[in-house]
């Protein structure tokens, strides 16, 4: 093996990449806490358990697994929430609710890696946890789209969907949990060509079937919840529709509906999900930039059951899109021959807020200038005899 | 000033039917010529971008969003298990995944493959495929004239797509399993989906009618 080969999927991030890193981070940091959300850190691994008993599903092909000397089995974190979930259980029973808590984390998936699809990411999110009903759903709708916006985006979208229209859907079908399985995967890939054959063959009734195969493509404004024929003979997902109409006007009222879409085929990946769920995409880029939703059931598995809605946002994702930031303010770099003479000047620039760059290689004032040579966001201060 | 709404065509014998297709649904299609050296072909009215790809291309270029919509068969789809949404069938350009073989495996029970040897152009399909049958079949990736494969000794049976079965035959080889049926897609990034909605919406909800049209009729 060549010694500077890094696992697959893997990379290092050099000071630029850094630099667009961290000021996303300090500007949805600012954010998250105008709204009274406070940063949490979790444990990098957790047991194969935990996260299984959160995420649920088929997660499993897509863990770093591996044990401790105890035999326990480990994975590395592939999201956030279900961490926090289990971190409220644990630590915060006796605290009062609902909390506000956000995060800024690395999470680790085995996917194969391509632009914009990394094997270690980059995620930042809020949870809100113990509120139910609409407003807790707007809010973090709402930090999510002024997220976006804060980074500097100007034309994205956030589809919105309340999965419980289609689950109360397919509940009524009578289909078997295998089949209905199939039906919401092939809904969620936007399959519609194997959508259709799978739901001719199917014997449930037409109105059903007629929904279904319209949902992945009801997309728009609060015109499309009208549309679904069989909705309203069933009760919760007539509900579901209500309320998905409530958030919507919520979201003018807060001020970001610009940029909200309604998008009944948004079904959203992970099992947990149990109300509203939303995904953030910008036009130039073809993978989505954030995703949340509410998840009603999954602080339970925890022995803590609370209602709780959140997002995160992919940093690696994000950075691909936005404008690089402002060049950095004026660097000094201080030489000279009498190093305690540098070392005032240097320390006197800095309190005044500058960034100082000590010659500590004793460079005459010449060889220091040709250094410098075409860097016009350096300037060079020499102190003593040419 | 309107988006381009940019289509990734699959070059050779797909591109006919496509472009008949197009003007069926009123797209402009005036000037589109597989050989010319043009690659990109823009129009005005409506705002739309054809690329030309090599088929296999097709759905690298959708789902990284170099192109919004793409024209591609199930069989490339299938190899590539890409992220793509699949929007419509088009019905044309039908083919099908066929393990095939000499005539001494015909009448051979599935299990009979079990630790052969198969070459195919389509290790995906063909190793999916023996794997969900519970069989260990070695796949061998050739990257052409698969049918030389079993003449020569390289392997037992082989994985590949065929229309009329020709070929096959004049290589002395008998279709032994059918894997699956391929015909045209209607491909589209999941993004472009979202934020172009308001053109791709009509459009597919046009091309699904006219195909529709054209089995009936």
């Amino acid at each position: 093996m060549n010694k500077r080969e890094i696992p697959k999927g893997l990379r290092d991030l050099l000071p630029d990449e850094v630099a667009v890193k961290r000021s996303m981070e300090q500007k949805a940091a600012a954010l998250f806490t105008s709204y009274g959300y406070r940063e949490v850190v979790t444990p990098t691994f957790e047991y194969l358990d935990v996260v299984e008993a959160g995420t649920g599903g088929d997660i499993r092909k897509e863990l770093f697994m591996f044990m401790d000397r105890e035999g326990g089995i480990l994975c590395l974190r592939p999201e956030m929430t279900v961490s926090i979930a289990r971190l409220a259980a644990t630590h915060m029973q006796d605290e009062n609710f609902p909390q506000r808590l956000y995060y800024m984390c690395n999470v680790f998936r085995h996917v194969q890696p391509q632009r914009a699809q990394y094997r270690e990411f980059w995620q930042l999110g809020i949870e809100l946890l113990g509120a139910s009903g609409i407003w807790a759903d707007a809010e973090v709708i709402t930090i999510a789209a002024k997220t976006l916006g804060e980074m500097g985006l100007i034309d994205f979208k956030i589809s919105l969907n309340q999965i419980a229209i289609f689950n109360s859907l397919l509940n009524d079908s009578g289909l078997k949990e295998e089949d209905q399985n199939r039906i919401r995967n092939l809904v969620e890939r936007k399959d519609l060509v194997e959508l259709s054959r799978v739901l001719e063959r199917l014997d449930i009734k037409d109105a059903i079937k007629e929904s279904i195969a319209l949902m992945p493509v009801l997309h728009g404004g609060l015109e499309v919840i009208n549309r679904i024929p069989y909705a309203e003979h069933n009760r919760q997902a007539a509900e579901a529709i209500g309320e998905l109409e409530k958030i919507y006007q919520a979201l003018k009222l807060c001020g970001v509906i610009d940029h909200i879409v309604l998008d009944l085929g948004v079904l959203r990946g992970l099992d947990y999900y149990t109300g509203v769920v939303f995904e953030g995409y910008s036009p130039d880029l073809g993978y989505g930039l954030l995703g949340g939703g509410r998840y009603d059931n999954l602080m339970g598995h925890f022995g803590f059951p609370r209602p709780a809605t959140g997002f995160a946002l992919g940093l690696d994702r994000l950075a691909l899109v936005i404008d690089r930031p402002q060049e950095l303010p004026r660097r000094f770099l201080v030489g000279g021959t009498d190093f305690a003479a540098v070392v005032a000047e240097a320390d006197r620039l800095r309190q005044q807020g500058c960034i100082v760059e000590m010659d500590v290689e004793g460079g005459s004032k010449e060889q220091l200038q040709n250094k410098l040579q075409g860097r016009r966001d350096y300037h060079l201060i020499y102190l003593g005899e040419d | 000033m309107a988006d381009y709404l940019t289509i990734a065509l699959s070059k050779g014998n797909l591109l006919k039917p496509t472009l008949e297709m197009f003007s069926a649904v009123g797209l402009p299609t005036d000037g589109v010529d597989e050989d010319s050296r043009n690659m990109v072909f823009s129009y005005e009215e409506p705002t739309i971008k054809y690329i030309m790809c090599r088929p296999t291309d097709v759905p690298t270029y959708v789902e990284q969003g170099a192109a919004d919509l793409g024209i591609v068969g199930k069989d490339v789809i299938e190899e590539q298990s890409r992220d793509v949404f699949e929007l419509v069938d088009l019905g044309y350009g039908y083919c099908r995944f066929v393990v095939a073989g000499p005539e001494k495996y015909k009448g051979t029970a599935i299990k009979g493959f079990n630790y052969k040897r198969a070459a195919t152009k389509f290790p995906v399909v063909a190793e999916r495929f023996f794997r969900s049958q519970g069989l260990q079949v070695e796949i061998i990736k050739l990257h052409g004239n698969i049918e030389l494969a079993p003449i020569m000794g390289l392997a037992d049976i082989i994985v590949d797509i065929v229309s009329t079965g020709r070929t096959l035959r004049e290589n002395n080889l008998v279709e032994l399993v059918n894997i699956m049926d391929s015909t045209t897609r209607l491909i589209c990034n999941r993004v472009s989906y979202r934020t172009k909605h308001e053109q791709i919406q009509p459009l597919v909800e046009l091309i699904q009618k006219t195909v529709k049209r054209g089995m009936t009729s």
